[in-house]
């Protein structure tokens, strides 16, 4: 039988403050966003027809996509990496992993990326330290363009690729690794033939976070691209701040809410939300 | 795991590099915040603290420090009594509807900030909040709720159903099991979520720069500002500082899970 | 303590359905003052559902549950005002023992002084008075037990509730614990109602049994009735273990009938004012083991039947013996060692009796 017995009103209740701050405070707001993208600056589509017609917005968008694309693609080799490390380790070591995870997930992003830019920029420590050692003659450019937006950020996407990949490979069994060793098989296939297929779900669920974090990040990229480089993020806020465009403004950020549920949407099948977001807290 | 399957060369060096990538960084901002030179750089001669002397000594760094401090603490409690009694809700209920009510809870992670702050930004205006500590603190208490109902229903997973029965049917009203029987069994749960949403109010940048300009100025509002404008030795020591910090929360997080386990 | 402080329950017609599934079919049962009864039946018959019912922990599709005659099925279960021990005991792990016998107290603001008195008593009655600071997790599960005994007795409840409350012990601390069960009853004289699927704690335990399967209300009494006269044959193989010899009703009088099965007939002696099946109907006996006899040599008996010993087990204090018969088919024979008038062998062919009362007509169960 059922342990729930019948719950009353009174449980209810308690759902409604939560329920009701959402709706007010963070729903309406975003309802209004995407009302904006089509009443002005005249009611239509006219901000929609600017993604076919405007090359403008048509660079920030594949822009984005290129560096979410690539940021996503090294956060998820080096999240592995790290994650297959921590699966394989002793208990001692695996908390000094975990911790080298952690750690960084909770340091202010905007500490990271002062951090990066005071060793990428022209007279940065890793400049100084090259000219130094004499490899170089002039400083390289390392940052206020796009590699540095792609440093940072895969800097900051590479805790939140750990997490769901760890997750699924603590999954594995460990006996299937020795059975598959005793069965003859050599490391390297061990690891193709067993470990990787049965990691699959977690890179997934891992791509697709890391993804769609990626799509709407601003402060990172803002930092480190010096204004050169845009995505969308930023994009967004130059049109309302700088611009006072809001039609266009909310026209992007609707496109940018509507391709991250498209994705979730996409790999809900595959990928259990709740569980992802479970493991990032 | 025992000792029948390790990591390869590749994949123990790839995991190394990636851990140091990930770590070093960071600590390079300590040399950095101890340099004896005006500009950003190691230090050459020698250590000094005169740029932490800096950053303490400034009304405008401290006064930012103490408007994130109470804006994070209203925030937080806003987050924590809402997003507790929600997740103790949907776990009792358990519906369908409650299911949805969960799904919904988790917006605030999935959408983007920068299209919140917008929206804000035009919705404040009407209602007089913009600029304003309590519309700040509605705005990072809202969006907080998330990482309080992972927490405490992550917490209310492992309790027993039995529990909050015996409780009802030995008399107790539902204020009476809340505070004697649920609340208490899932503190840790909560106070991991209070220092999540603290966190993330006292880090949250976006939605601050659209909804806030001069009386409410933010340490990381102040942050940007010096990114963008100067980059100096005492951004460093504000980072250390804000390191130092965050390294604190997460280490009574911690401590507070193993009593819990442990006890 | 005194009689008077038992309450009576009924109820009536009582039905829950989950969707389609249906948990408990239109159950009606009367439980008297202080009387100890058991709702008894595999899992899923139900059991566990109607004891919620009662507990209000579930709402029933249709019927109504009476304490004393009011009707208490729209009360939430705060205000039923029953103890319950529920499986696994749910002590709250984050009190001490002293804490979760107080609590019943504390929620109904009763003074502080009142209280400690009164949980002293009520852990004096478990003999845990020592035990007042421990965590549970400290207490080994049998003192665990008593105290959410303790703790569902200590507000003077109206009725006290048991689900699988021995379930979780191990067989030697379940025996000692049902005495101990038992005593307790005696002691506070008030009404229990027990859930369990284990047939001898129900024996021992109960007053008065209910046995459910599917949902449904089998038979309720005594334990020796519904062992003596279990009424389909779920009730003699649920409670025990039995024989059933299958035949057609034959020469039916009042007293009593043969069973014609083969060439054979089994004589059936019915108890009074219990009514004979009809002439030449289909019927069905069940016959405990332990009824049936080894014949010696020359012994006779009212009903005898010859086969092979099949196999045989030594219990211990006895044998069990399975037989092949000719026209009855196999029947199982638990005997005294003692009383063996041969010793058992695997072939040995053996004659087998029992009295014209020991086999008793049973109902087959509708699907």
């Amino acid at each position: 039988m059922s342990a729930a017995g019948r719950p009353g009103v009174g449980w209810w209740l308690l759902i409604l403050p939560a329920f009701l701050l959402l709706v007010a405070f963070y729903i309406a707001p975003i309802v209004q966003v995407l009302a904006i993208s089509v009443t002005e600056p005249e009611p239509g589509f006219g901000n929609y027809e600017r993604i076919l017609t405007s090359s403008a917005v048509q660079r920030v968008i594949f822009t984005t996509l290129r560096i979410c694309i690539i940021t996503t693609a090294l956060a998820l080799l080096l999240g592995y990496a790290i994650a297959y490390a921590i699966t394989l380790a002793r208990p001692v070591a695996r908390g000094w992993w975990i911790l080298a995870v952690l750690v960084p997930l909770w340091i202010s992003v905007l500490v990271r990326a002062f951090a990066w830019v005071t060793l990428l920029r022209r007279q940065g420590l890793v400049n100084n330290a090259l000219i130094g050692a004499g490899l170089i003659e002039e400083p390289l450019p390392l940052v206020w363009n796009e590699f540095g937006i792609v440093v940072g950020m895969v800097h900051y996407m590479v805790p939140f690729a750990v997490l769901p990949m760890l997750a699924s490979m603590r999954e594995i069994d460990p006996r299937l690794l020795a059975a598959a060793r005793g069965l003859g098989a050599s490391r390297g296939e061990v690891f193709r033939r067993v470990f990787l297929p049965l990691s699959m779900p977690g890179v997934i669920a891992s791509g697709v976070l890391v993804f769609i974090f990626s799509l709407g990040f601003y402060i990172t990229p803002a930092i480190l691209g010096g204004g050169k480089t845009l995505m969308v993020a930023e994009w967004i806020s130059l049109q309302i701040l700088d611009l006072i465009r809001w039609g266009l403004g909310t026209m992007m950020a609707t496109m940018l809410v509507v391709a991250i549920l498209v994705t979730l949407a996409i790999f809900s099948r595959v990928v259990d939300l709740r569980r992802i977001f479970g493991a990032g807290a | 795991m025992d000792g029948a399957y390790r990591t390869g060369p590749f994949g123990r060096s790839l995991a190394w590099v990636t851990a140091l990538y990930l770590v070093l960084p960071i600590l390079i901002v300590v040399p950095v915040a101890l340099t004896d030179q005006r500009f950003l750089s190691l230090p050459q001669e020698g250590i000094s603290f005169r740029h932490f002397g800096t950053v303490l000594g400034s009304a405008e760094w401290l006064g930012s420090i103490w408007q994130s401090f109470t804006i994070a603490v209203a925030a937080t409690v806003l987050s924590v009594t809402a997003g507790t009694l929600c997740a103790i809700g949907c776990w009792r209920i358990s519906r369908r509807a409650t299911e949805l009510v969960r799904v919904l809870m988790l917006l605030p992670l999935i959408i983007p900030s920068i299209v919140y702050a917008i929206g804000l930004y035009r919705y404040f205006g009407p209602l007089g909040l913009l600029d304003r500590f309590l519309g700040v603190a509605i705005a990072h208490g809202v969006t907080g709720i998330p990482y309080v109902v992972i927490t405490v229903s992550t917490a209310l997973a492992a309790f027993d159903p039995r529990l909050e029965q015996a409780a009802r049917g030995m008399g107790a009203s539902l204020s009476q099991t809340l505070r004697w029987v649920i609340l208490p069994r899932i503190a840790p749960g909560i106070f991991s979520g209070a220092i999540f949403a603290f966190i993330h109010s006292w880090d949250e940048l976006v939605m601050v720069l659209f909804i806030a300009s001069r009386q409410v100025f933010t340490l990381p509002r102040r942050i940007w500002d010096g990114i963008n404008e100067n980059l100096d030795p005492a951004m460093a020591a504000v980072a250390v500082l804000l390191i130092l910090f965050t390294l604190l929360l997460l280490m009574a997080d911690r401590a507070l899970r193993r009593r819990s386990e442990g006890g | 303590m005194n009689e008077a402080k038992g309450h009576a329950l009924s109820l009536r017609g009582l039905s829950k359905k989950y969707g389609e599934f249906v948990a408990v079919s239109d159950v009606s049962l009367e439980v008297g003052r202080g009387e100890f009864l058991t709702l008894l039946g595999p899992s899923g018959s139900g059991k566990t559902t109607i004891l919620m019912a009662v507990a209000g922990f579930v709402a029933p599709s249709a019927g109504a549950i009476l304490l004393d005659g009011r009707d208490i099925t729209p009360l939430p279960p705060e205000k039923r005002d029953f103890g319950m021990v529920f499986q696994g005991y749910a002590l709250f792990p984050h009190m001490t023992v002293a804490e979760n016998v107080t609590f019943p107290l504390r929620v109904r603001g009763m003074s502080r002084a009142e209280r400690d008195a009164k949980v002293r008593g009520a852990l004096d009655l478990v003999q845990l008075g020592a035990f007042a600071d421990r965590l549970p997790k400290q207490l080994s599960g049998g003192q665990q037990q008593r105290v959410a005994l303790a703790r569902a007795l200590v507000f003077d409840p109206a009725l006290l509730l048991l689900d699988e409350p021995l379930s979780a012990l191990d067989k030697k601390l379940r025996a000692e614990l049902q005495e101990e069960l038992k005593a307790l009853h005696q002691r506070v004289g008030r009404t229990f109602v027990n859930v369990t699927h284990d047939q001898e704690e129900a024996l021992s335990l109960s007053d008065r049994i209910a046995i459910l399967n599917h949902g449904r209300l089998v038979q309720a009494g005594a334990p020796g009735e519904l062992y003596e006269r279990p009424r389909t044959r779920f009730v003699a193989d649920f409670l025990g273990k039995s024989n059933f010899l299958d035949g057609m009703v034959h020469g039916a009088t009042a007293s009593g009938f043969a069973l014609e099965a083969g060439a054979v007939r089994v004589a059936v002696r019915l108890p009074d004012g219990a009514a004979a099946p009809p002439e030449g109907a289909r019927t069905l006996l069940s016959l405990r083991p332990e009824k049936v006899a080894l014949l010696a040599e020359d012994e006779g008996a009212e009903n005898i039947a010859e086969g092979r010993i099949l196999s045989f087990a030594y219990l211990g204090a006895g044998f069990s013996l399975r037989v092949a018969t000719e026209h009855l088919g196999e029947i199982r024979a638990v005997l005294p060692a003692w009383k063996a008038p041969i010793a058992p062998a695997e072939g040995l062919p053996v004659r087998l009796g029992w009295a014209a009362d020991a086999a008793v007509p049973v109902l087959e169960d509708a699907a």
